[in-house]
């Protein structure tokens, strides 16, 4: 039973949509305040080639080197963030523009691949990985066992991180605020919430999510490091805050919803099936737009729409 | 207090003073500096000169959270709420009784109920704002100050957006906060209102103090006395010459005109109006009654509810300003550099804005450049505008602006010229030029629909003035036979004893 | 009160600055990538020598980085239009895609033709099938009001799709299946050699044809906003949608417009890597390219001007050929592109300086009364 599709399908989509997932919800507290960051492909990439590099470069037992090498990864990601932050933040630099360079920045032809030759990391087969861990013997249950029970740390880390996000962001007082900000800054401004520096925090922790999600490429899904390696990971990851329409919840099912359709063409040409995958990748896409569309008019749009600010500086006015 | 900008000194030596338990009106014309002051006291500015004391101590407000901490509150005009959270939501957004990490909405929300029952004001914390009316959310706003303790109200012209009915709720709802010791501030120009509701009144003019009556006491005050501290002007302008060329065709013809304003709500109420050329129509009446809108229908910028609007003997299409264009109209919008003038584009492109379309400054599909700076030096010589062809219009002052719209207007030849607040803002002598190009545009044979609510100059350029209150004409007069008290009795729409 | 900085706004540019700034920027980014180059024990001055040459000393490497340049050219200019006037079009990935998808349909359909029948059909099949691609969130803005930038992202993943679709999951008109290792190995038809574009060729220089069409859309759109009564409107429903229609003006048809005209532009560099390099739709060539994207950050360093486009492609589409010609052990991968990323965000950072004037100040002040508005 562990053998049937269905299952096949869940595994292999937690699997390509865990880096999605924690990557989308680093876009989504970003996006939360206001601030589009288009950086995510360059920000993975540095995150990935960053983690690899520390964990293949570390003594110390598996454990720490690996949570050094993860938190390197969210170190380059959140400084990546703080970058984006002061052009667009404090510079108001144009959101789109800014976003894009990072891509470059840290793209294929860009700082990743430099940090990778100059640490000769292509050629080597990484040392730390995480493994799936079988939780208390579960993972031969039928069915669930696969899914729930024998995943990696990472995929833990990644539940309880969307748990924690979608707590903070509707049951916090910060979260509130963070809310606010991205909703009418000039309102938060007048209730004496400090506009800039909510849009700040995010965009870092939010850069650091994404370069972690960079590193779990490296660390977790495969023990190498290749040059682009992300393979549009990220572009996906920011289609994916769209498609969940800013919830936490929705990133959740629409990372592995993502994961479950890229994986599909394989699963069901190895079954004799023809359709053609395209369409099933396409469809969130299409979905997305769709919704979009719909969620237009005023009624909708308060209740489903983006962040009000989103993709705008804000400037406080002076009578 | 003294307050100074760059080029404008905005309050100057000015006293102020409110009483616990008092509604204090704060009194004065657009520019008179009564916002100033108010930012003054809410820790938006800081004084040049002079002091700012709360309960007896000197204060230093360096923020709106200073001044909120002191107990003194401002409710904008434009208010600061959020659309897609609720009521509770936005009444605890950024400051709450209890400081604690987690929002606990069900909380918050039996929270923000309590005070609202405590202050008598009704709300359902749950509603999301944006479903609210206009004076429910002003009712929020309220609350917002309320529930943060606030001793001091400062109300920006409050009753600006709401319907009677409303206006009357808060004007209870105020006496009753009143009556438990909170002091209210309430800025405003509609006199009426004033009389109404407030215990004292200080007037502003200039930037100045103007005066201070206390309306609860044994003299009886009326509007009039208010009205002259409001507008009391010593310079001469120009006047019109009553010696004008004989009335000839009607040019502009509105017959029943409706309109709502941006909350959808109907705020001209069915204007019936002639203007005929060589002319000059002033309409008088406090803001906020429809004037502004009506000005929209006229020029195509909002679509008309009902009724027709006829220029220079064409019906026009309702919504379609560049139909208003064509058909002879010239508008100088009260809004100069947002509406009127591209504020970063040059004055030579902003004076050729309609005219490349008309073919003065094109050829075929392209922009003569030649022309439209030849055009430019032609104009801002004979309008005297200080100021090059390729300067931004962002760089001009206020009386500038105003000629470079004036010129570009006036050089279409124009059927009909509609303007509003010529000269609002403006120095004495760009005030002068100003009026003098209004009349001899009249004299040129233009039709000219003013609207103003500086009555004096109305009086002053007007044959005719009809004034509006609540979205009606309530009266049109012979500006030579009308006297400032019959028309302030129709600005607040109460019928002229026969 | 300790010293604050503070931005003050320019109310107006001093002329100096224009031209100074971008090399100041430059030079700034050069820096930056020299100490990078340091740490990790490479010589910079020599580095860069080697890259100016690679990427323009003989007319060999000028033949490379204009072929490098010409996709970024027309993108760069679909972005510069629509980002000029406020429609934030990032559709460009996209609507190239689509480009080449009509292009490359044409070319297959009338390829035998000739030259004289199969250029001109091709160059349109790629403006309209890229103004197709960007009518509908095109529409969707202008009418419904919905976030341009959220849908033409969508439909860039879209076009992505439908590209791939068409030649290794169908057996779609672009696909080519007339052998037994075709079939086993999807690939598209290759157009007929005769109606292959062909490049201007002066003593061993050679500029492919839609490098030379990029220059010339340039000039158009130059000319479109700075003398045409279109380009007049655009500019001022940019400064300010109300002013725009106060003054008559049709504005939702102006945003719709430039979205066909910003769409059909990237349309057009889908056509020329067709007609001018691939000769065949070529998903897994277009797609990492990421021209689409990269035209909008050239766009942004030629600030948004068409004819600074022109320069600011060669100058990135240099640097893009050194990088491939110098690949190799010594020479630093992916200093390319770092290297035009720090002079990009160099440029954003100098974007302040002709926007505002820098002010120490101390004490004083209410801090609310700082912040300076637009």
């Amino acid at each position: 039973m562990n053998d049937g599709l269905v299952v096949q399908l869940l595994v292999s989509g937690i699997a390509f949509g865990t880096p999605l997932l924690i990557a989308a919800l680093g876009e989504l507290l970003s996006e939360r305040s206001g601030v589009l960051n288009l950086g995510l492909e360059g920000m993975m990439l540095m995150g990935a080639v960053c983690g690899f590099w520390v964990s293949q470069r570390m003594g110390g037992p598996e454990w720490l080197a690996l949570t050094v090498a993860l938190g390197a990864a969210g170190g380059v990601g959140l400084l990546m963030g703080l970058l984006h932050g002061f052009m667009t933040i404090t510079l108001r630099a144009n959101q789109i523009v800014s976003g894009l360079a990072l891509t470059i920045l840290g793209g294929s032809i860009g700082l990743s691949s430099y940090l990778g030759q100059v640490g000769g990391l292509g050629d080597e087969r990484g040392r730390h990985t995480f493994e799936k861990i079988d939780v208390l013997g579960l993972g031969d249950l039928p069915g669930i066992g696969p899914v729930l029970f024998h995943q990696s740390l990472i995929v833990y880390l990644s539940w309880v991180l969307t748990a924690a996000v979608a707590y903070y962001v509707f049951r916090t007082r910060a979260g509130q605020h963070l809310r606010a900000v991205g909703e009418d800054p000039r309102a938060a401004d007048a209730m004496g919430i400090d506009v800039a520096r909510y849009r700040y925090a995010h965009t870092l922790v939010g850069g650091a999510l994404v370069g972690m999600a960079g590193a779990s490429y490296t660390l977790a899904i495969t023990p190498n490091w290749s040059d682009g390696m992300t393979a549009g990971a990220g572009w996906i990851a920011l289609a994916l805050v769209i498609f969940a329409f800013w919830r936490p919840g929705f990133v959740l099912i629409g990372a592995y919803l993502f994961g479950v359709v890229s994986s599909l063409g394989f699963n069901l040409q190895v079954r004799g099936v023809d359709l053609p995958p395209e369409l099933f990748s396409a469809l969130p896409y299409l979905l997305t737009v769709v919704v979009l569309v719909v969620v237009s008019n005023a009624w909708a749009k308060h209740r489903f729409g983006a962040p009000d600010a989103l993709g705008v500086p804000y400037v406080r006015e002076e009578a | 207090m003294t307050k100074r900008f760059p080029n404008v000194l905005a309050n100057e030596q000015v006293d102020f003073e409110v009483r616990s338990g008092e509604i204090h009106a704060l009194l004065g014309e657009n520019g008179s500096g009564k916002s100033t002051l108010c930012k003054v006291l809410t820790g938006f500015y800081w004084p040049d000169e002079g002091s700012v004391s709360v309960g007896g101590n000197e204060t230093r407000f360096r923020s709106p959270a200073d001044a909120h901490a002191a107990g003194v509150f401002m409710v904008h005009q434009h208010f600061s709420l959020v659309a897609r959270m609720s009521v509770a939501e936005n009444v605890v957004l950024g400051w709450s009784r209890e400081r604690n990490f987690r929002f606990d909405r069900r909380k918050v929300e039996a929270e923000v109920a309590a005070v609202a029952e405590e202050f008598d004001i009704q709300v359902d914390p749950q509603l999301p704002v944006w479903q609210l009316s206009v004076g429910e959310r002003q009712r929020i706003e309220i609350l917002k100050a309320l529930y943060r303790g606030a001793r001091i109200l400062i109300l920006d012209e409050p009753t600006a957006v709401l319907t009677p009915q409303e206006v009357e709720g808060l004007f209870n709802s105020l006496r009753k906060l009143a009556a438990a010791g909170s002091s209210i501030v309430f800025i405003s120009h509609k006199l009426h209102e004033v009389l109404e509701v407030c215990d004292r009144v200080t007037v502003l003019r200039q930037g100045r103090n103007a005066g201070q009556i206390d309306l609860r006491g044994e003299r009886n005050v009326d509007g009039r006395e208010l009205a002259r501290m409001m507008v009391g002007r010593d310079i001469q302008l120009t006047r019109r010459s009553r010696e004008r060329p004989p009335r000839e065709s009607v040019v502009l013809r509105l017959v029943d005109v409706a309109a709502n304003n941006d909350f959808d709500r109907e705020v001209v109420k069915g204007v019936s109006l002639e203007v005929r050329s060589g002319e000059i129509v002033g309409v008088a009446g406090v803001a906020g009654n429809g004037q502004r809108e009506l000005a929209e229908a006229i020029a195509g910028l909002r679509r008309p509810t009902r009724g027709s609007i006829e220029l220079g003997g064409g019906a026009l299409p309702p919504g379609d300003p560049r139909a208003a264009i064509e058909g002879g109209l010239a508008y100088v919008p009260e809004d100069r550099t947002g509406v009127g003038l591209a504020a970063g584009l040059r004055v030579d492109e902003n004076l050729a804005l309609k005219a490349v379309r008309g073919g003065d400054c094109s050829v075929g599909p392209f922009v003569h450049g030649g022309r439209v700076r030849q055009r430019a030096t032609e104009l801002l010589e004979a309008f005297d505008v200080r100021g090059r062809p390729d300067t931004l219009v962002r760089q001009l002052s206020g009386g500038n602006a105003q000629k470079v719209l004036l010129a570009r207007e006036l050089s279409s030849g124009p059927k009909l010229l509609l303007i509003a607040s010529p000269t609002r803002g403006l120095d004495v002598s760009a005030m002068e030029a100003v009026r003098q190009l209004v009349v001899s545009a009249a004299d040129a044979g233009v039709a000219v629909l003013m609207i103003s609510e500086d009555l004096d100059e109305v009086l002053d350029l007007s044959d005719r003035v009809a004034v509006m209150c609540d979205g009606r004409v309530t009266g049109i007069l012979d500006a030579e036979r009308a006297d400032t008290e019959e028309i302030g009795m129709l600005m607040m729409g109460q019928a002229v004893p026969a | 009160m300790s010293t604050r900085v503070r931005f003050e706004r320019r109310l107006e540019t001093p002329r100096l600055l224009g031209p100074i700034l971008p090399v100041v920027s430059v030079a700034g980014a050069l820096v930056i990538a020299a100490i990078l180059l340091l740490l990790t024990g490479h010589d910079p001055l020599t580095t860069y020598k080697r890259m100016a040459e690679a990427g323009f000393s003989s007319t060999q490497a000028l033949s490379s980085t204009v072929a490098s340049a010409t996709p970024l050219l027309l993108t760069g200019l679909a972005a510069a239009l629509a980002f000029r006037v406020r429609v934030w079009n990032i559709g460009g990935e996209g609507q190239l895609y689509m480009g080449a998808v009509c292009a490359a349909g044409m070319g297959i359909a009338v390829g035998g033709s000739g030259l004289a029948v199969a250029l001109p059909a091709m160059i349109v099949a790629g403006i309209l099938g890229g103004a197709a691609w960007a009518a509908i969130p095109g529409v969707l803005r202008a009418y419904l009001n919905t976030n341009e930038i959220l849908t033409t992202l969508m439909f860039n993943y879209i076009g992505g799709l439908l590209m791939y679709y068409l030649i290794f999951d169908s057996h779609s008109f672009w696909r080519d299946v007339s052998s037994p290792e075709a079939k086993l190995f999807p690939q598209g038809k290759v157009i007929d050699a005769s109606a292959f574009w062909p490049g201007f060729t002066g003593s061993e220089l050679v500029v492919p044809l839609g490098f030379v069409v990029g220059v010339v859309v340039a000039a158009l759109l130059f000319v479109l906003m700075r003398h045409t009564r279109l380009g007049f409107d655009l500019r001022v429903v940019a400064d300010s949608p109300e002013v725009g229609r106060y003054a008559g003006m049709r504005t939702r048809r102006l945003v719709l417009i430039v979205m066909l005209i910003s769409g059909g532009v990237a349309g057009l560099a889908g056509a020329s890597q067709v007609g001018d390099f691939s000769h065949v739709l070529e998903p897994v060539g277009l797609q990492p390219a990421a021209y689409g994207y990269t035209g909008i950050v050239v766009a942004a360093l030629a600030r948004f001007n068409p004819l600074g486009v022109v320069v600011s492609a060669l100058f990135l589409g240099g640097m893009t050929n050194a990088g491939f010609a110098l690949q190799g052990a010594d020479f630093p991968q992916g200093l390319v592109g770092t290297l035009q990323a720090i002079i990009l965000f160099c440029v954003l950072a100098s974007e302040l300086f002709s926007r505002y004037r820098i002010v120490l100040r101390t004490g004083g002040g209410a801090p609310v009364a700082a912040g300076r508005a637009a």
